[in-house]
């Protein structure tokens, strides 16, 4: 099918497969160099990254397949994979193998050999498997395999001119599929008459392997009985699997996919028996002894929760003077702007709409670039799968996944990057219950909101409020997991079966690939949906225009020179300017909105201002100061450290401490920004999304209205 | 006798795995079959997931999987929890499934 490609193209589309932590990724990076282009598979959140090198009048097209254990139609990785393969022929698959775990990394590579595409086994990590003295004899374990297999250093960039040579080669060999793994002569006779059948149909048989095909079958693999149904002779061909599959049973006592699986191990073992030598014993004893303190029983959780203590401390310690330059640098824009353009609507909606919003945004950049260079350092050591060892009791009883806990770890940067983490879980279930609570976990976007209120109101206890409100987004995150998992999302609990790497230096490419990625999915979100709903909160703080009268602005000039004095002129144009713009923001179309919802809000002890500045926050949740800034008559540009906006809040009688705590809660729980909620329905679709929001803002209110009534009754007692 | 019954540090041989479909062929997959020699490294607290060593490479499972992955002791189990544990090792459960406090 594929023999007019062979040997005569000067582009080869390879597919790079291989298991998770084989160096997979490093390898692609050391292929391709920095020329990537980032994806998604068709229909699926699974991410495709595609890359290609230059070699004497050759392109070499890689893409970058899911890491992945098997071909089982089980995962969604899994099922990408081989459906890549299946239905885009590549021309050669390289399977990334990691030389320090042969005989797990092999499974995969006998199942790629099947699929009637030359494979090129990439023998990864010789470096590491050398020192462990394992020596591997490439040419041996090759030849009784039957395919042709190159050493690799990923981090070093080693083997990979060898790595080309042996692709050179393979692209113009044969398919190589008559040195797959025979199964033993049970197997054997029953998959002859299998593969027979199938490939009476020439058509059919030209678009799947006929021998993967029949092997598939008897693994009673579901989607290859879906692809069978196009076959002419479906029915007999199911009839025939079904009682080859009985037979095996029966012959074997256990089932026909167990089989297949031991018939693979016994012929990987004895390949690797050959042309394995283990020189010396293998020695686990660096990442042993780390581990006999990190996953200790009693140590592992306390510290799990030092070292996310650990990365927070660090996160704010650090990314305080990166921010302050942001904001300083939107704050020369805006300057800028405000000199080169002439005031009106355009002005307004290019400062205060445009760099206002995006800047605000863009200004907790380097918070999330901090706070996710640290946790992909975590994740490339490979701490990640310590703290699945060290929380998932804790997270299974409350119907999450040991793997749940790194995307939780980003929400607290930001629900974008964290939402697309949890693509790492493998049932769709728990995914979408990781989703549902990520937006708990207080972003850094609701900081802001936090600590105004927190020192406002709680002036002597400011810091530890803040962690109050943190701890209880953890607990609600857990505890609607379990109230998820017992309605919407009832089921079985899915299999908790992760792979262990030992501790490996992270490289800083890696590192720094690993935050340019997630970094990259905040910054988009911020250029598109941010950008579209900070013009869109610009427009209805805006309009309809109006604007106090001339006589209106005298009498409240009036009053303030009444109440102070001794105040300088520029201090009453300060005044008349925010007071201006509170009248504006107070008829704007937010400020109907906000006091047409406020009877929803009075329950809870809100005004319409409390109304109108969550109405904004979905923009962003920092625009929540901003907005009170202005509803507040102390200035345009307030930040959470302003002195003039606490006090301002602190004299509103309308705010009690009681209050201030119920509005933090609120911002907790309800929806998250638009950019999250956008993030939701790419994720899991509209039903979801509706879902999210129904259930975020019904708990947030409901939430709210009882800790502000209980507080009043036990206030008044 | 089942992985979750095995102590700290103690080794097997694999028999067969005991479980459903899709747990039963990923633990396949990942090495445990007929024959495969392993190592229980350690178990989580208050009964977390277990540590495995299967195949020259180490699993994470909880106890539901390993309690459905039926082995043969290899070496004495009875040495293996002396040596590491000395009583405060692991609750030895009764086989599959049994959610049985000690």
């Amino acid at each position: 099918m594929r023999n007019d490609m062979q040997g005569f193209t000067k582009t080869l589309k390879i597919a790079l497969a291989g298991n998770p932590n084989a160096g997979k990724t490093t390898l692609f990076n050391a292929l391709t160099g920095a020329h990537h282009k980032v994806g998604n598979y068709p229909g699926v959140t699974v991410e495709k990254r595609e890359g290609s090198v230059r070699r004497g009048g050759r392109e070499y097209r890689f893409v970058d397949l899911p890491g992945i254990y098997s071909l089982t139609a089980y995962s969604i990785d899994e099922v990408v994979a081989r459906d890549f393969i299946l239905d885009e022929a590549p021309d050669l698959i390289v399977d990334v193998l990691d030389s320090t775990n042969l005989e797990r990394n092999l499974f995969l590579c006998l199942q790629f050999q099947e699929l009637g595409i030359p494979v090129v086994g990439a023998l990864n990590m010789s470096d590491e498997a050398q020192a462990k003295g394992i020596d591997i004899d490439e040419k041996a374990l090759g030849a009784v395999l039957g395919l042709p297999m190159a050493k690799t250093v990923g981090p070093k960039g080693g083997g990979i001119d060898r790595l080309l040579d042996l692709i050179d080669e393979a692209a113009g060999a044969g398919d190589g599929a008559d040195k797959t793994i025979r199964y033993g002569s049970e197997v054997e006779d029953r998959l002859e008459p299998l593969e027979r059948l199938i490939a009476s149909d020439a058509r059919f048989a030209s678009r799947f392997p006929p021998r993967w095909l029949a092997v598939k079958l008897l693994e009673k693999d579901a989607k290859a009985y879906e692809r069978l149904a196009d076959h002419p002779k479906a029915a007999e061909i199911g009839r025939l699997a079904k009682s080859s599959i009985d037979w095996l049973e029966k012959h074997y006592a256990k089932d026909a996919e167990i089989v297949i699986s031991e018939q693979r191990y016994g012929y990987i073992h004895g390949a690797v028996k050959e042309s394995v030598r283990i020189v010396k014993k293998p020695n686990f004893s660096l990442t042993e002894s780390i581990d006999k303190v990190i996953m200790n029983r009693f140590l592992a959780l306390p510290i799990f929760v030092a070292v996310l203590w650990g990365v927070f401390k660090l996160t704010f310690a650090l990314g305080e003077y990166p921010m302050a330059w942001f904001e300083s640098f939107f704050g020369w824009v805006s300057e800028l702007a405000l000199a080169a353009i002439p005031e009106g609507f355009l002005r307004s909606l290019l400062v205060d709409g445009i760099i206002g919003g995006v800047g605000g945004v863009f200004s907790f950049v380097p918070l999330i670039v901090i706070l996710f260079f640290l946790l992909s350092i975590l994740e490339d050591v490979g701490y990640m799968s310590r703290a699945a060892f060290a929380t998932d009791k804790v997270l299974h009883a409350f119907g999450l996944h040991g793997q749940s806990v790194f995307p939780m770890m980003l929400g607290f940067g930001c629900s974008v990057p964290a939402i697309m983490a949890a693509r790492t879980l493998k049932s769709r279930r728990d995914r979408i219950v990781t989703i549902l609570v990520i937006p708990f976990m207080s972003c850094g976007a609701k900081l802001p909101v936090h600590v105004l209120f927190a020192a406002a109101f709680f002036p002597k206890r400011a810091s530890e409020m803040v962690m109050l409100i943190y701890a209880i987004g953890v607990a609600l995150s857990l505890v609607s997991a379990w109230a998820l998992r017992k309605t919407a999302l009832r089921g079985d609990p899915t299999p908790f079966v992760m792979e262990l790497p030992p501790y490996r230096a992270p490289t800083l490419r890696g590192v720094l690939w690993h935050v340019w990625e997630k970094t990259w999915h905040y910054v988009k979100k911020a250029g598109t949906v941010i950008l579209a709903s900070a013009i869109l909160i610009w427009a209805i703080t805006s309009f309809p225009v109006s604007e106090p009268s001339e006589a209106e602005l005298e009498s409240l000039a009036a009053a303030f020179s009444a109440e102070h004095p001794e105040a300088a002129p520029e201090e009453l144009e300060a005044y008349l300017e925010t007071a201006a713009a509170e009248y504006s923001l107070e008829r704007s179309a937010a400020g109907s909105i906000g006091k047409f919802i406020e009877p929803a809000f009075r329950p809870l002890g809100f005004d319409w201002k409390i109304g109108v500045a969550s109405v904004t926050g979905f923009a962003a949740k920092e625009v929540v100061v901003s907005t009170l800034g202005i509803l507040y008559r102390v200035g345009t540009e307030e930040s959470e450290e302003s002195e003039s906006l606490r006090e301002a809040l602190q004299r509103d009688s309308g705010f009690t401490p009681l209050i201030a705590f119920v509005f933090m809660l609120f911002t907790l729980v309800i929806p998250p920004c638009f950019a999250a909620l956008a993030t939701i329905r790419s994720e899991l679709g509209w039903k979801w999304l509706g879902f999210a929001f129904a259930f975020m803002l019904g708990l947030g209110w409901i939430l709210g209205f009882a800790v502000f009534q209980i507080g009043s009754v036990l206030a008044a007692s | 006798m089942f992985v979750s019954d095995a102590p700290a540090g103690a080794s097997f041989k694999v028999k067969r795995v005991l479980l459903d479909k899709e747990v039963g062929k990923r633990l396949a997959d990942m090495g445990f079959t007929e024959g495969a020699e392993g190592a229980v490294v350690r178990g989580g607290f208050l009964r977390g997931p277990f540590q495995v060593r299967i195949r020259g490479y180490d699993i994470l499972i909880r106890r539901s999987e390993a309690a459905g992955i039926e082995v043969e002791p290899v070496g004495d189990w009875s040495a293996a929890r002396d040596a590491r544990g000395r009583g405060r090792g692991f609750r030895h459960g009764h086989g599959r499934g049994c959610g049985c406090s000690e």
